[in-house]
């Protein structure tokens, strides 16, 4: 079920309804059942793995602690998500679930208990490690399969072949599933929390299972660190309106971006970055900034929806935007674009290999790293790969060139060199969505060759276009502008309540006017 | 407990700013809003039918009919003549298009005549016959069906706009609210069409009735588009006949320059149909035949297919004849005979 969908506007209010009226644990018990439907609304089959990563790190986080449930628990546990298939396959057909599915998740179920049992009986002192490796290489390993097998498997192909080799082609249609990345990382962070002693490991099963599917943030972040949200899962909250409040101003600004913005820049992204568009340096340059806004109405638009339904719930999730495009320099556009992402690579891997402690060339290494697999994550495709390098490569630049960390310097009193390092990071920005949005190198140099070429000869005009994207990015910066003080991007509370009043009704007249675009978030793809 | 406990004034403020927009827009405007969004397919949109027997033409859903008035009752001896079509009867000004210009040539010859314009920009025969059916609510003794060719483009795009967001889905449910849906239509109509290349429309809206319609250039559906606005001109004949009541078709023509100082005119088969059908009670007029002749035949169209006030003119005094050779059949009994006219 996605946010922009009739259903999910009858779907909120229902459990809002059921949530507030029911005593303590039954809201977990609700919370629970409502984001499984809300998943097996994509695909029924797939809840399996949300299980599996459910049980999996459960299991492991409770075991590093010392506190492992009986072998027969965790045999149950382990089985689950080979039962849910089973359940599946029998009463609702279908769902195509067959045999090999079901005993493959026997299998990877009774894998995982073997290793868990095995670990058990090793020495105290090594289990800790051992249990954090365990739920790694079988969260990975799920991850691995579902979102990289394919990708790895083309790539081997391809390479075979280059080197006049006949390979023996195995073919796997594999389906990727929904927002399998952040609930994967959302899930893994709390192991190694839990590990490193900055989380106590959740007895509840319930209170962790609604932690990991927690419908509105699991399908594409902001990606929680369990000791920010499972907490506030235990609390028993007693409803506020100031919950209702800001619930609704997070959702509005939220359809605002992603409706009136997003998908009015999408029309344009769109016809740049299809196959077969005949382009020019300005529709090139249209196109990647119409992407730019895209992007970020799309992403941050959700985040706000997924904030706003939380907070209905009396639950706040982490803040994932920060004016990214007001950046200076490419660490400080990292720590306001997808901040749970970015700060889940810098927690748990940047500063484990090593950060900025050790010497230059080791940064850059660790640097270079994290941001290949950071591109990575986004999907499995070169593209992204190139991309990530991309911005591993623009912090590297600016850190070893003096003019370029002059410039971008965020201390610097002068406004000028401010508005200069903003322009320069928006230019450099604006080619790495370049990259990002192509769906090739081949449509990448296409790209490129079109910045050197100028004549509007045999293209569409680009002018009314042109003025297309500035309406629908001029309210957006107005907004910006709005909040920029308060360094909230949906922080319209201190506007006098009149003028915020009309900027409410405003924003849900352009939301409206911009119903003919129905798109799908672009993150759920990760 | 109280309202702004539970939401903020802002929140109230906007809430009630809509509803106001919402209340006042359906309160004093509501004759406009009728049919609004049928775009022509509202079978009403535009008459407003008085309690004292007089029926008001007016600008609404779509219709952008010439203010006019008529008793909904024919009086009796009153020879009524409703001219239904497109721009080019619309003419260029009300008292210079040739349904007004009709009606004072037969007053002229002490015909009590009365001619209603209802010709509509942009109709073709599809929204025409709406327009038919509602016309002959109102007794007329003559319907003049102007008939063209070149707005079925538009006649199948509002066809499918008048389709959008019309069950009560609840996805439907925001452009239930008059001022969501004109505010949508507004920004469909005046920006989206205006500012984004139909190619980029045709290919990455997800619903556009106009780039679709237009990209649909499969030979197969422009014929089957061409097939229709025929076949509904024959149901409208029909019609007019099962009704009993006469109908002139009057076909148009368009004037093209031949390249050596002179012009050609071309029908596109129309007058082939207009023949076609007619018959006891359906007359036909080819403007091709009133204007081809004539030495200076183009000086009379302000471009291809529109005529100037003099081509109207012209035209009114053709479809007199016409009536003239016609006046028994269709009970005008005291026709006076201009000397111009031939005599007779």
């Amino acid at each position: 079920m996605s946010f922009i969908t009739w259903q999910y506007l009858l779907f909120l209010p229902l459990v809002l309804a059921l949530y507030w009226r029911l005593p303590g644990r039954w809201r977990l018990v609700l919370l629970l059942i409502a984001s499984y439907f809300f998943y097996a609304c994509w695909d029924v089959r797939f809840l399996a793995l949300v299980l599996a990563t459910t049980v999996i790190d459960y299991l492991c986080a409770l075991s590093i602690e010392g506190k492992s449930p009986g072998t027969v628990q965790v045999l149950l546990l382990a089985l689950l998500p080979a039962a849910w298939l089973g359940g599946c396959s029998l009463f609702l057909p279908a769902s195509g679930i067959n045999t090999i599915i079901m005993a493959a998740a026997g299998a990877l179920g009774l894998g995982f208990f073997g290793g868990h049992e095995i670990i058990r009986h090793m020495s105290p002192e090594k289990r800790p490690r051992l249990f954090l490796i365990l739920s790694i290489g079988f969260c990975l390993g799920i991850l691995g399969f579902f979102k990289y097998f394919g990708f790895f498997l083309d790539s081997a192909h391809n390479l075979i072949t280059f080197l006049g080799l006949r390979p023996n082609r195995v073919l796997l249609q594999i389906i990727l599933p929904v927002g399998i990345s952040f609930y994967t990382f959302q899930s893994l962070g709390y192991v190694i929390d839990v590990y490193r002693g900055h989380c106590p490991a959740c007895p509840s099963l319930l209170t962790f299972a609604t932690y990991d599917a927690f419908f509105p943030q699991m399908v594409a972040g902001p990606i929680e660190r369990g000791k920010h949200l499972i907490p506030q899962l235990e609390q028993t909250q007693v409803f506020d309106p100031v919950y209702l409040q800001d619930g609704l101003r997070l959702i509005l600004v939220g359809f605002f971006k992603k409706v009136f913005v997003a998908d009015n820049c999408a029309i344009l992204a769109n016809y740049v970055f299809a196959p077969q568009t005949p382009l020019n340096g300005y529709w090139a340059v249209l196109g990647v900034a119409a992407f730019a806004f895209q992007i970020y109405g799309d992403f941050s638009g959700y985040t706000d929806i997924a904030r706003g339904s939380a907070k209905l719930l009396g639950i706040d999730l982490a803040v994932n935007f920060r004016f990214p495009y007001f950046a200076r320099n490419p660490s400080e556009f990292w720590g306001r674009w997808h901040i749970s992402l970015s700060t889940w690579f810098r927690d748990y891997l940047y500063i484990p290999l090593g950060g900025n402690r050790g010497s230059k060339w080791e940064t850059i290494r660790n640097l270079a790293v994290t941001m290949v697999l950071a591109g990575l994550w986004h999907g499995a495709n070169w593209i992204f790969v190139l991309w990530g390098a991309y911005h591993g490569l623009l912090l590297i630049l600016y850190r070893v060139v003096p003019a370029l960390r002059s410039l971008g310097d965020e201390k610097s009193p002068s406004v000028i060199r401010g508005v200069l390092a903003v322009a320069l990071m928006w230019v450099f920005t604006l080619a790495g969505w370049a990259i990002f949005r192509s769906a090739n190198l081949q449509q990448l140099g296409l790209w490129l060759a079109a910045l050197g070429n100028w004549h509007t000869a045999g293209s569409l005009p680009w002018v009314s276009p042109s003025l297309w994207l500035l309406l629908h990015i001029a309210p957006l910066l107005l907004l910006q502008i709005l909040t920029w003080k308060y360094r909230d991007e949906t922080n319209l509370v201190s506007l006098p309540w009149p003028v915020k009043g009309v900027v409410y009704a405003l924003m849900l007249l352009l939301i409206v006017s911009s119903t003919e675009h129905d798109t799908e978030f672009i993150y759920f793809q990760f | 407990m109280k309202m702004t406990k539970w939401f903020t004034p802002a929140f109230l403020l906007a809430v009630l700013l809509l509803g106001l927009g919402e209340l006042g827009a359906r309160l004093f405007f509501a004759a406009d809003i009728s049919g609004r969004f049928e775009y022509g397919y509202s079978p009403d949109a535009g008459f407003d039918e008085r309690r004292d027997g007089v029926v008001k033409l007016f600008r609404a859903g779509g219709r952008r009919f010439h203010p006019q008035s008529f008793q909904k009752q024919r009086p009796d001896g009153t020879f009524r003549v409703f001219v239904i079509g497109d721009s080019v009867p619309r003419g260029p000004s009300f008292k210079g298009a040739y349904p007004w210009l009709l009606g004072k040539e037969l007053q002229q010859r002490q015909v009590q005549a009365e001619s209603v314009n209802m010709a509509l920009p942009g109709y073709g025969a599809r929204r025409c016959q709406v327009v038919l059916k509602k016309a002959l609510e109102f007794q007329p003794s003559l319907i003049i069906l102007h008939v063209n060719d070149s707005n079925k483009y538009e006649d199948e795009r509002e066809y499918r706009r008048s389709q959008e967001f019309k069950t009560w889905h609840p996805r439907n449910w925001p452009m239930k609210v008059f001022i969501f849906r004109r505010l949508y239509e507004a920004k469909t109509e005046k920006v989206f069409w205006r500012l984004v290349p139909e190619q980029i429309r045709a290919k990455f809206a997800a619903r556009d009735a106009d780039a679709q319609v237009a990209a649909s250039t499969d030979p197969e559906e422009v014929r089957a588009r061409v097939q229709l606005a025929r076949e509904t001109t024959a149901a409208s004949v029909a019609l007019a006949r099962e009704n009993q009541i006469p109908i002139l078709l009057i076909t148009q023509c368009r004037v093209w320059p031949d390249g050596r100082g002179s012009s050609y005119f071309e029908d596109h088969g129309l007058d082939a149909l207009g023949q076609s059908l007619a018959g006891e009670g359906v007359y036909f007029l080819s403007m091709k035949e009133v204007f081809a002749h004539l030495p200076e035949g183009r000086a009379y169209f302000s471009d291809s297919g529109h005529l100037k006030e003099s081509g109207h003119l012209l035209l009114a005094k053709a479809i007199v004849g016409k009536i003239r050779e016609a006046h028994r059949q269709l009970g005008v009994t005291a026709f006076k005979m201009e000397a111009k006219d031939g005599g007779g």
